[in-house]
């Protein structure tokens, strides 16, 4: 067993960069964290997976970054579906934050969709869900985002019978 | 990775990672590395049962190599700071003008 630890937030960010970050962490937030016990044992459970990389399918249309060029305030508060056999080659990123050739070479390091799948086959996870999605995380202005594309995507999850979602940063 | 950012978002359940920005679960080509962390992720998601929770992933990124985390060239908003470097406060205080969006 791996000895405990306490994560370096910061560690892989320099000096501005560190300082916006730290004043978001400590500003108002949210004062609802909403909350649901796990209803059953994980080896049942179907899992979705949501990444904040603006994943999009090459066969879908990009998230459109010339929103966030007009105004950098804002960008595209749309959301696409990723679905569980997708892969590496059938994606682009389109997050102008990042470098975004580590999710390029392999997906699964910031959408792990085959490790997923890996789990659900060995019977860890009941079933990896026939759905997964990618939003534009970087907006300060994220109104559209939560009115318009989180109900869609809920919509979906329910439809999919999805019993855990995991929210996946980059 | 970030996991005050995370829980001022209202996150029912964090597992924090301490990855570099674009490889939230590991390297490209990680194959066990990654599972590994997906595996410990939702495990400690079954551990957890109250709200706010966060549990710290024990992986170590042990690397020391010089990684390039940034996009190719800077991000409209960096952009747009540089020009109008007095908007910065809104930045920092995430209030962007009223007409924005």
């Amino acid at each position: 067993m791996q000895p405990t630890k306490t994560i370096d937030s910061y560690r892989f960010v320099d000096g501005i960069a560190k300082k916006v970050l730290k004043r978001w962490a400590a500003l108002p937030g949210e004062t609802q964290t909403p909350w649901t016990a796990l209803a059953r044992p994980l080896s049942e459970c179907t899992v979705a997976l949501v990444s904040s990389a603006a994943i999009a399918l090459k066969s879908d249309r990009p998230f459109d970054s010339e929103i966030e060029r007009r105004d950098p305030w804002f960008a595209d508060p749309s959301y696409r579906v990723l679905p569980r056999t997708v892969r590496t080659g059938d994606i682009q990123v389109c997050h102008l934050h990042i470098n975004r050739t580590f999710a390029e070479q392999d997906l699964n390091s910031v959408l792990p969709v085959e490790r997923l799948s890996e789990l659900a086959e060995r019977g860890e996870i009941g079933a990896a869900a026939p759905s997964n999605y990618s939003y534009m995380g970087y907006t300060l202005r994220p109104e559209r985002l939560l009115r318009e594309s989180v109900p869609s995507m809920v919509r979906q999850l329910r439809e999919e019978h999805v019993d855990i979602v995991m929210l996946i940063p980059v | 990775m970030m996991p005050e950012l995370t829980a001022s978002a209202g996150a029912p359940r964090i597992a924090a990672i301490e990855h570099p920005f674009g490889m939230t679960l590991g390297r490209p080509g990680d194959v066990a590395g990654q599972l590994e962390v997906l595996r410990a992720t939702l495990r400690a998601m079954e551990t957890m049962a109250e709200r706010s929770g966060v549990i710290h992933l024990p992986f170590e990124w042990t690397s020391t190599e010089k990684l390039a985390l940034g996009p190719t060239e800077p991000p409209p908003i960096a952009k747009y700071l540089v020009r109008h470097p007095w908007a910065f406060s809104r930045f920092l205080n995430r209030t962007p003008p009223a007409n924005s969006g």
